[in-house]
């Protein structure tokens, strides 16, 4: 077939969701409570067109609750859009919802044809890839247990098996390579790739930037209902980077600049004094935070090397903390670290002024130390920092458990904790 | 046109469907499918008791008169009634995946239909067991109205189901419709005891035709009067022309109503 045939053409789509205050179902309570009934429209798709040439892979990025799930939605004909068309050439699968369908108490091979079924195959078509379904899931030992026996794993697989070997002429794939485990998401991102080559024609909805940039030939940012960038992966997605790096940032802004004036304000109330015997007394209660309380750290601040107060940084930024400490008993040997820990509580770094030979030093009054981490390597994600300062043999003055928390954003796809600064020669 | 290709593209996932309903329909129980029979079987037993001892009626046969009409009749209000929330039943998929959305109604009904059919073994196995025979001539005329039902069922149900997505009641106002759509069809009593008056709205009813067009295969054994049928199926094709009208108007919010 020619290269340039169009496989998925988008005209000017609206999609309006009505968002009911209090919706009754019934006779009864839509006649009595009439007034229930109101709904507040909600306009998620404002008028997206663009077309999709047969072969072509293409990968919607944008934040949350932008418009892509529900075009992808669309494209799918789970729903309709209100106004404008979508013409769709060739037989459709989705890797939306997998395991559509599933029946619990039969078979891998029963739940096979069944869930194959509802992509519209006829049963001489599922024979025929019977095998390259059952082979590609990797469960051959199980496939006659009731797929209720499977773990949550071999459930997707066998799912995502089947979806991916209908054939398709389109594919429409939402956050899906999240599948089992990572040798099996590498196996189903080299069979996307077998499938592209074959000519399908491929739409990604991800989060995954480097996924997209893999796989797609053209990302289409959809911002608030609109498409607002469209283009090479590459160009468009370091766009929407920058764009949710402003955002993420200036959000953190306002929050610090919000909880400033909150701080303020208080203090104007109840005055200085007053507040800061509160705060402390609140310090104490905290349990994230232990240590003999002759020196306290009062303030953490994160910058860029530019100076600037932040809470987002990119991988391979330069980060700047400033601690503020305060000082109520002369410490003679004092050793100041920080520890830098993911969302799911493993520590990626750490170290402290002793690790770094750095001389013990005497802490006698108030100040600030800063600590330039360079180059930092770690991915995407939220960390939260702990912060402590120690006497030379080791004693707790002041432990302040997640005293912080930064976000990373990264544009590449590496995968891991931590990017290794690295090069190929092949 | 274009709909029935694509159903017709979607044949397994109807079988599989159907499957599922009548294998899903007595699962975990110890006869398990056995009951397909025994329930109508036991329905017998109870009306030949009733009938011949308690409430004795002076058509001949009675239990048999009775069975012959009920039989069909279940299946028909089933696939109105139960069939109006087989849509709501099937939210997880509706709201998941495309498919063409008539699969859940086609197959809803016609896994009904396998059921009357199953039953069907009964009514023969009684007809010969009793003595009763059959006429095979007559015979040929059975799938035809079993056709006409089917038709006519199926296009109710399109219709009950996808209105039922958006208004919940109807499947309890159907339920209450049914019964006394029971009554105004011609099943307990024959249609000759209906006053005078009364006799046009059981002619419109395309169930009288229907049920008269089964009894008289099955109890009378002779060949039924097919042009009383002729209506039945004009209001079978225009009921499912109809429904498929409104479902396929009412099915583009399903995902989002469910």
């Amino acid at each position: 077939m020619a290269r340039n045939e169009t496989a998925i053409e988008v005209n000017n789509i609206t999609k309006n969701f009505k968002v009911y205050l209090d919706k009754g179902a019934q006779l009864k309570e839509r006649l009595l409570f009439r007034k229930r009934n109101k709904y507040e429209l909600r306009q998620v798709l404002k008028g997206i067109s663009f077309t999709v040439k047969k072969g072509e892979a293409v990968g919607l990025i944008g934040h949350n609750g932008c418009g892509k799930s529900t075009t992808l939605k669309l494209l799918t004909r789970i729903m309709y859009p209100d106004s404008g068309s979508i013409t769709m050439n060739g037989r459709v699968s989705s890797l939306i919802e997998l395991g559509a369908g599933f029946h619990p108490d039969m078979s891998g091979r029963e739940n096979i044809y069944t869930n194959a079924a509802i992509f519209g195959l006829t049963k001489k078509e599922i024979d025929a890839r019977l095998k390259d379904i059952v082979d590609f899931s990797e469960l051959e030992e199980f496939i006659d247990n009731p797929v209720r026996t499977y773990s949550s794993g071999m459930y997707m697989r066998l799912a995502f098996s089947v979806a991916i070997n209908v054939d398709a002429d389109i594919l429409l794939i939402d956050e899906i390579l999240a599948v089992g485990d990572a040798n099996f998401q590498a196996k189903c991102f080299n069979k996307l790739k077998e499938i592209k080559a074959q000519g399908t024609t491929i739409v990604i909805v991800s989060h995954s930037l480097g996924q997209i940039e893999q796989i797609c030939d053209r990302s289409i940012w959809i911002h608030e209902g609109l498409i607002r960038a469209e283009g090479p992966p590459k160009e468009t997605d370091l766009e929407y980077l920058d764009y949710m790096g402003q955002k993420l940032q200036e959000h953190t802004k306002k929050e610090l600049a919000e909880k400033k004036a909150e701080e303020e304000k208080k203090a104007a109330e109840a005055g200085e004094e007053a507040v800061q015997a509160q705060e402390e007394e609140e310090e104490e209660n905290d349990n994230k935070r232990w240590g003999s309380g002759k020196a306290r750290i009062k303030k953490i601040t994160a910058l860029t090397s530019d100076g600037a107060e932040q809470r987002v940084f990119r991988t391979g930024e330069d980060i700047v903390f400033r601690i503020d400490y305060t000082v109520k008993e002369k410490i003679p040997d004092a050793v100041v670290g920080i520890g830098i820990f993911n969302r799911d509580g493993v520590q990626c770094y750490g170290t402290n002024t002793r690790i770094d030979k750095l001389p013990e030093f005497e802490l006698t009054k108030s100040g600030t130390a800063e600590l330039v981490l360079k180059n930092v390597g770690l991915l995407a994600g939220e960390y939260l920092l702990d912060f402590a300062i120690e006497t030379g043999d080791g004693i707790p003055v002041d432990y302040f458990r997640e005293a912080y928390k930064i976000e990373m954003i990264t544009r590449s796809g590496d995968v891991g904790i931590s990017r290794i600064d690295h090069k190929w020669s092949i | 046109m274009n709909t029935i290709k694509e159903l017709y593209a979607y044949r397994q996932m109807i079988f599989s469907l159907v499957k599922k309903d009548l294998r899903g329909r007595y699962k975990g129980s110890v006869l398990g499918f056995l009951w397909t029979f025994i329930n109508p079987l036991f329905q017998l037993i109870v009306y030949t008791m009733v009938f011949s001892f308690i409430l004795k009626s002076n058509i001949e046969r009675y239990y048999l008169y009775l069975f012959v009409a009920l039989i069909p009749w279940i299946f028909f209000s089933s696939s109105i009634t139960v069939g109006a929330a087989s849509v709501v039943a099937q939210k997880d998929l509706v709201k998941k995946i495309y498919f063409p959305r008539m699969v859940i109604p086609i197959s809803y009904v016609t896994s009904c239909f396998v059921n009357m059919l199953l039953c069907f073994i009964v009514i023969f196995a009684v007809i010969i067991i009793t003595g009763v025979g059959v006429n095979f001539v007559a015979l040929l005329a059975l799938p035809i109205i079993m056709l006409v039902e089917y038709i006519l069922a199926l296009g109710m149900a399109m219709l009950t189901s996808a209105v039922t997505v958006y208004f919940r009641d109807l499947e309890h106002i159907l339920g209450i419709i049914s019964m006394a759509w029971m009554y105004m069809t011609p099943i307990m009593y024959d249609k000759s005891i209906v006053p005078e008056r009364l006799q046009p709205v059981f002619n419109i009813n395309p169930m009288t035709h229907v049920i008269e067009c089964y009894r008289s295969v099955l109890y009378e054994k002779s060949f039924p009067d097919l042009s009383s049928l002729f209506s039945a199926v004009a209001l079978g094709v225009l009921f499912l022309m109809l429904g498929c009208l409104v479902f396929n108007k009412l099915q583009k919010h399903f995902a989002e109503e469910l």
